[in-house]
């Protein structure tokens, strides 16, 4: 299997003196191509900024990442902009939906930043609209929308450039079991079609249970991996 | 993927701030308008009162000797030779020789110092244009017999300090260059004003003819040349003082010093304003953006975890500070445009500066160059302040604005 993401030895470390806090300490983890992995963990335990350091919005204090089998500690803020803008999807818990784009919009904007043809563009963005349900749907604004059709929209966008890695953070947070259930649905016919590794920070017993594989934080550390 | 749609759904967002700040921008663009109008008018005017009333072109005496030793100015000889060959050319619309002298004028119980200008009556009126203003009498008549007394024109206040009437018989005093002081009768034909309480109290108009009959010479001050058009001066200055000999030639704009003096005050006057109002358009401006950005926050960060580069970012609000800044300039143009019309047509009148009798009509200038300026140089204003505060944009932590 190819190793995509490799952690070793991370730490990250919040604040200064008596009120620093240890956001990681010590973590290893190793997620191969196309696995489907989960996060879980109390609040505080790490798991957003663990999702931060492996999704490039944020740098560990101490320890190596490699991505794709690159050295990301060692490249500076602009080639981190471009590695998330080639290799990485985010799926965020309240869908983080640009309000001025239409549906279609938001969906084709990391296409327009990689430089995608407008042709290719339109095509994969309709496709993606189909498979999620919202082709009708396009051209309305993310207000328009109810919670489930937003998140299916964030999944859509996070999915539509085939990134390597999806970084998905408490994705059913705020929709309700049925609308969870489909979001998964989607987000597991996508990983199996176009092989991206999937690592999902959640609470979520329905969702950890439906991963490959569950990784356990609680403050910072790593308890076990199953 | 429209991004100048996307800017215009944001800006639409944010209406109610949006509205304020384009209210502001276009108030203060409209003020800028107002006033640059208001300057054009007034630079226009004293340009035109400088170059009506000293010619687009003058030609002077070299020697700057003075007759008698007095201060007297009647120092330029052969100005016939120089107006005959000057009127061949047909860039010249006039040419009039002046005459400048001073002295006293007395109604037999009572006198009064004058300072005179001998004129073409034939000619100089004709030049004068809107600002000849004769309250009382006639112009000085040019066809008199030589049974007939010279004719001259009062200022009204000189006027009104003798008491003399209109067909009064007067007598001029000035000294000659021989010495001796030269004396004539005249009669009043009419007082004139200029509005220039200065000129009022002391000014006197004669033929040139009566001035030499009253000196007993035959020279003038000055000959002033009228061009068809104005933009020739330059060119008509250079032939004039390569034609002719010992003679001073100057352009309207070497005797111009009031409408110097004034556009240097006006200039100062509305440079501070319009610095005022371009720090207004600026603050507003970047405070409209630094707000949108704290607002958005969240939606930058989205952005850049989505991989979008801090200078496309910024690319965006600048994008739609520009839209703000267009409507506005749009809006500010039509109510600059419109309250300038109005103020046209309402006939209003300025109060009379310190010195002079009268005020003047408040015009202002509608000119395209104008309004394309001051519109540029504000949506300039616009950028400048937008990439100021979009430079906040730049400093979000893309991890705590998303948690």
């Amino acid at each position: 299997m190819n190793p995509r993401v490799e952690l070793e030895n991370i730490h990250k470390h919040y604040g200064s003196g008596d009120n620093g806090v240890a956001a990681l300490q010590n973590i290893n983890i190793t997620i191969n191509a196309a696995e489907f992995v989960a996060i879980e963990g109390p609040s505080g335990s790490g798991k957003t900024t663990l999702l931060s350091i492996c999704g490039l919005i944020d740098s560990p204090d101490k320890g190596s990442y490699r991505l794709n089998g690159q050295d990301i500690t060692q490249i500076n803020a602009a080639q981190r902009c471009t590695q998330r803008r080639r290799e990485i999807g985010f799926i965020f818990q309240r869908h983080q939906l640009i309000p001025s784009m239409t549906v279609y919009e938001n969906i084709a904007y990391p296409l327009f930043l990689n430089g995608t043809k407008p042709r290719d563009t339109r095509q994969r963005v309709e496709q993606l609209l189909e498979s999620i349900g919202l082709g009708h749907r396009k051209k309305h604004l993310p207000e328009q929308l109810s919670g489930g059709e937003r998140q299916r929209v964030g999944i859509a966008r996070a999915l539509v450039k085939q990134p390597k890695l999806v970084i998905a953070d408490e994705p059913s947070a705020n929709l309700d079991h049925a609308n969870a259930e489909t979001s998964l649905t989607l987000m597991r016919e996508l990983n199996r079609e176009q092989g991206a590794s999937f690592i999902i920070a959640s609470h979520d017993t329905m969702i950890i249970n439906r991963c490959d594989r569950k990784i356990k934080l609680n403050d910072g550390c790593m308890e076990n991996t199953g | 993927m429209s991004w100048l749609l996307i800017a215009l759904r944001n800006v639409l967002r944010d209406g109610k701030r949006v509205v304020s700040t384009v209210l502001i921008i276009a108030i203060g663009l409209a003020a800028l308008l107002i006033r640059g109008g208001f300057m054009l008018a007034t630079y226009d005017a004293l340009q035109e009162i400088a170059m009506r009333s000293e010619g687009h072109v003058i030609i002077l005496d070299d020697s700057k000797a003075a007759i008698g030793g007095t201060h007297q100015q009647l120092t330029l000889e052969g100005w016939q030779e120089i107006q005959d060959t000057l009127w061949t050319d047909e860039r010249v619309h006039n040419i009039l020789p002046r005459a400048r002298f001073e002295g006293l004028v007395s109604n037999g119980n009572s006198a009064a110092m004058f300072s005179g200008t001998g004129i073409d009556p034939k000619e100089e009126f004709r030049v004068w244009g809107p600002f000849l203003n004769t309250p009382k009498g006639e112009l000085i008549d040019p066809w008199l017999t030589a049974n007939e007394l010279p004719q001259i024109m009062l200022g009204d206040q000189l006027a009104h300090t003798l008491k003399a009437e209109i067909n009064d018989v007067l007598t001029l005093h000035s000294l000659r260059p021989d010495g001796q002081m030269g004396a004539l009768q005249v009669r009043l034909s009419g007082l004139i004003r200029t509005g220039t309480n200065e000129l009022d109290d002391h000014s006197l108009l004669a033929s040139i003819s009566t001035v030499q009959a009253l000196f007993g010479i035959d020279k003038i001050s000055q000959l002033s040349i009228y061009l068809e058009n104005p933009q020739d001066t330059q060119t008509i200055k250079q032939f004039v003082q390569s034609q002719f000999n010992n003679i001073k030639v100057q352009s309207w704009q070497q005797r111009a010093e009031l409408h110097d003096k004034v556009k240097a005050l006006y200039d100062r006057i509305f440079s501070v304003m319009g610095v005022i109002i371009l720090v207004v358009v600026f603050l507003a401006i970047s405070n409209t953006v630094a707000l949108a950005i704290y607002q958005r926050r969240n939606e930058i960060a989205t952005f850049g975890a989505l991989g979008t580069t801090t200078t496309k970012i910024c690319a965006n609000f600048i994008l739609e500070a520009l839209l703000i800044g267009l409507t506005a300039v749009l809006v500010g143009m039509a109510l600059g445009y419109s309250i300038a019309n109005a103020i046209n047509l309402a006939d209003l009148w300025m109060p009379a500066p310190p010195g002079r009798s009268e005020g003047h009509p408040l015009y202002i200038y509608i000119s395209l160059p104008h309004y394309l300026i001051t519109a540029a140089i504000l949506m300039v204003t616009t950028v400048i302040a937008a990439l100021i505060a979009t430079y906040r944009a730049t400093k979000i932590n893309i991890a705590e604005a998303l948690s």
